[in-house]
């Protein structure tokens, strides 16, 4: 058996000298891109010497050199010394980037270099035509490089001889920003280098249909991988600042210690019953702020957040069950049913200042007159309530009517339906649901600022367990704690920044870590519940 | 009992005897409670008692009915508070309304916002929402819609597996983390490397609020294109196309009404972010001089911002002013949600049914 029949010429891959090159091609450029990107993060000085040259010149000699290269892969197909496949043109995605990148060029030339003062749009307009035009009207071949092959050799003459160098710098817009070279020419690099690289995908496959689906599966995948690549480095980062902050002072140990002791009368003696006690002490999550702690923590907003996300779930989850089923089981598809759905994705959009401002308003002058946790309490849970109604909803909808008509067929009434079976098959849905949204509560902050936040450095947490007090005249039960002011981890962390991070850092970053540890594992468990239900169900 | 008078007497009297009495006991002390919540607070307990009581016999005695009529308060409930949202809102942005008039979205002029003057325009501030949320999405929709094409159509499905729950976790960041980073490390960066002449810029604000919608615009256009049946992409595989080909052609027209409404939700998220903007901005209420410099002193201001910084010195007027401002945002958002909603419902229709 020939096994190459399976991969034969059905599909053309690029393995020639054209695709070898096309390779090197683009891995060249998307290390230039990669380098322009860590300089710009500042990895490295771009003024640094190396070889004798400074890194920005060899920035320039790099894009020069991928210009020259691309040219003559352009030439090569052209005139036909290498198998490709070229489209008549190289379509109009790569004509409207490039007349982009001209009509930028051309209206800089003409303005800036020029001195064309308000009549830089016809420089502009010409530049962009003529990208345009190389772009579009050769044979896909050419049209792919000329354009992006001339765009980095110029970019890296100007840059290699010094035009743009470290020391140049250009402030368009006067009193607004100066753009520094050493900025300037990295960013230059990132931009160009990702030009290139996606026109060399293009040679790669040959120029014709398979060239642009290498081309934008590079352009794609690209994107997508530096923006998992940010996101994680930002998570990361926070981790590694905030966890020495997080972790100082942290004391365990295990000790041989009483665990109790009583006196026996007939003996007249105390028996002792000693055993092994775990010891753990965490002053960042223990503490509050006073002046003789040795480490200052932020237990005060910790157990803030707990009150606050409590009393949101005791208030929204209860209302938003019972809603959900009602318009679920009971309600059926009606008016009602669609002002309700309205309503609902309407608060959930709604964005969290809007209640803050709500709550200030009008639950701040009404309860104790002043900011409290209750308020925080009644905010937050308004803000869950579209939340679980959605979801719980969904989680209803999806319990197959089987159930409900096997339940009716044994002469069982609808509520007893409901409670017994349907309500118990929608759990695990409504859970998750529940707990996504606790997630997105616990982290916000502009409704707590508006109407429950106190002290931004408390030195102690509200005391609701202990504060409930029955009296004999209305309302009976009172509970000052939940009253008073209070701080949240979101809260915390805001405050310590308008009190100047400078003087606060290690707080700053622990703070932050705790918060994103608490909001992201409340995140990970409903994510993961969710796809362990869902596993479940269709197994 | 009949049904011969009709109407919604007759219905009401086809009701069960429990429903009727629990319905109306419960309907009756409920008003009552809130009444009494919102014109003498203190004695909202005695009401609440009474429906307290009301239910718990209804309980006892009628538990079907009683459980129906419970979360039939429960639903009406949730429109209440909506509705109350809506309309104390407006209430209570009238008096500004009163006294800049139109002005108030269109005054142009010096002085816009000057609290002590009695000069209150949002102008500046909508030019600013406006300028961060397109930088926002020109950051966000190419970059998310890039995700959503890998997550969904290149990756290998291992690969799919972690990136997407990771995507949703990632969403879950809290706006203030995203507001602090801003504040340390972009602002900072900014500062020192492109000379600012002062600490912040809506640039750095809009960039932090995008890559804060990415993951929420991410999650959501890969639930749309994943929605795309595998028959459609299939049949266009078997004619000869390329895979990407096939996604141009087939997978992103069918599933554009749901990346749109990523989109649609992703600008809902920017314009309604609040703490990474009232942290990184330098609470400027004036129009960027030129319109477009978002890197100037000026202008940096957006609606959120406005309330979440001035709330507290706020009364009278000033107060009413920032509620305008809350109008604004909400009527916005508002008209969003129901967009991405209709859109998202022919999405629906279009693909059968089977999304």
């Amino acid at each position: 058996m020939n096994t190459d029949a399976s991969r034969n010429d059905l599909v053309k891959r690029g393995n020639s000298t054209l695709g070898v090159a096309a390779v090197l091609l683009a891995a060249g450029a998307l290390l230039g891109a990669l380098l322009g990107a860590l300089a710009l993060f500042e990895a490295f000085a771009v003024t640094d010497a190396v070889a004798g040259l400074s890194i920005a010149r060899w920035f320039g000699v790099l894009l020069a050199g991928l210009g020259v290269a691309l040219l003559g892969v352009g030439a090569t197909s052209r005139a036909g010394l290498v198998r490709s496949e070229p489209d008549r043109t190289a379509g109009p995605v790569a004509g409207v980037a490039f007349s982009l990148v001209g009509l930028v060029i051309g209206g800089l030339l003409a303005s800036q270099t020029l001195g064309f003062g308000t009549l830089w749009p016809i420089g502009a307009l010409i530049v962009g035509a003529v990208a345009l035009l190389l772009t579009v009207y050769p044979r896909g071949d050419l049209g792919a490089t000329l354009p992006s092959g001339l765009l980095s050799l110029f970019t890296g003459i100007v840059v290699a001889t010094g035009v743009i160098a470290p020391g140049w710098s250009w402030s368009p817009i006067p009193g607004s920003f100066t753009l520094p070279g050493d900025i300037a020419v990295p960013l230059l690099a990132i931009v160009v280098g990702f030009l290139v690289a996606w026109m060399a995908a293009r040679a790669y496959g040959g120029f014709g249909t398979q060239g642009k689906q290498a081309s934008a599966y590079l352009l794609v995948s690209a994107s997508a991988a530096g923006m998992l690549a940010l996101l994680v480095v930002l998570v990361s980062y926070i981790v590694v600042r905030g966890w020495a902050p997080m972790t100082e002072g942290v004391k365990w140990g295990l000790f041989w210690a009483n665990w109790t002791y009583f006196y026996v009368p007939p003996i007249h003696r105390y028996v002792v019953i000693d055993g092994p006690v775990l010891w753990f002490h965490w002053p960042f999550v223990m503490n509050g702020h006073a002046l003789l702690n040795d480490v200052n923590g932020i237990m005060p907003a910790i157990v803030g957040t707990v009150w606050l996300v409590l009393g949101a779930i005791v208030f929204a989850v209860p209302l938003g069950v019972g809603a959900a089923v009602f318009l679920t089981e009971y309600a059926g598809q009606s008016r009602f049913t669609q002002l309700v759905e309205v309503s609902t994705n309407g608060l959930w959009s709604t964005p969290s200042i809007v209640y803050g401002l709500f709550g200030w308003a009008f639950l701040v002058p009404r309860l104790g007159n002043g900011f409290s946790i209750l308020s925080g309490q009644l905010v937050l849970g308004f803000m869950l309530l579209p939340l679980v109604i959605i979801t719980s909803r969904e989680a209803l909808t999806s319990v197959p009517n089987a159930y409900r008509d096997a339940s009716a067929a044994l002469g069982v009434g609808k509520w007893e339906t409901i409670k017994s079976v349907v309500l118990p098959a929608a759990m695990p849905g409504v859970t998750t649901g529940i707990i996504l949204g606790i997630g997105r509560i616990a982290g916000e902050t502009a409704p707590i600022l508006l109407v429950a936040a106190g002290s931004p450095f408390p030195s102690d947490a509200p005391n609701v367990l202990t504060s409930f007090q029955l009296s004999a005249t209305p309302p009976f039960v009172t509970n000052d704690a939940l009253l008073q002011a209070t701080s949240a981890l979101p809260y915390q962390l805001y405050a310590v920044i308008t009190a100047g991070v400078n003087k606060n850092a290690g707080l700053a970053w622990g703070t932050a870590l705790v918060l994103l540890l608490v909001v992201l594992s409340f995140y990970a468990i409903g994510i993961a519940s969710r796809i362990y239900f869902r596993k479940r169900l269709e197994a | 009992m009949s049904t011969a008078d009709g109407g919604r007497f007759g219905r009401l009297q086809n009701l069960d005897e429990g429903t009727r009495r629990v319905g109306a006991g419960s309907a009756v002390t409920i008003v009552a409670t809130v009444a009494a919540f919102l014109l003498f607070p203190a004695a909202t307990i005695y009401p609440l008692l009474g429906f307290l009581a009301v239910v718990a016999y209804g309980w006892w005695r009628y538990q079907e009915a009683t459980a129906k009529v419970v979360m039939a308060l429960m639903t009406a409930s949730t429109v209440v508070i909506l509705g109350l949202i809506t309309l104390y809102l407006l209430w209570q942005s009238v008096p500004v309304l009163r006294q800049m008039g139109i002005g108030l979205l269109t005054h142009v002029g010096a002085t816009m916002w000057s609290p002590n003057d009695g000069v209150f325009s949002l102008v500046p501030m909508m030019w600013g929402t406006f300028l961060t949320t397109i930088i926002a999405m020109c950051v966000a929709g190419p970059l998310g819609i890039a995700g959503a094409l890998f997550t969904s159509e290149m990756a290998p499905r291992w690969a799919r597996e972690i990136i997407k729950p990771a995507i949703e976790v990632l969403a879950g960041i809290p706006s203030i983390v995203y507001g602090f980073l801003g504040f340390v490390i972009v602002n900072d960066y900014m500062m020192r490397e492109l000379s600012l002449p002062i600490y912040g810029s809506l640039f750095g604000a809009g960039v932090v609020i995008g890559l804060m919608a990415l993951p929420t615009i991410v999650s959501v256009a890969e639930d749309a294109l994943a929605a795309v049946p595998d028959e459609m992409k299939d049949g266009s595989v078997a004619l000869g196309a390329t895979s990407w080909q096939t996604i141009t052609a087939v997978t992103l027209p069918s599933a554009f009404s749901g990346v749109s409404a990523a989109i649609i939700l992703g600008v809902g998220r920017a314009l309604g972010e609040t703490m990474a903007v009232t942290v990184m901005l330098a609470h400027t209420q004036t129009l960027p001089d030129p319109l477009y410099d978002v890197f100037g002193p000026n202008g940096q201001e957006t609606l959120t911002s406005l309330i979440a910084s001035q709330y507290g010195i706020a009364s009278g007027d000033h107060m009413s002013a920032l509620f305008a401002a809350g109008v604004v945002l909400f009527i916005t958002v508002l008209t969003l949600s129901i967009g991405s909603q209709l859109v998202e419902a022919r999405m629906r229709e279009k693909l059968g049914g089977g999304a």
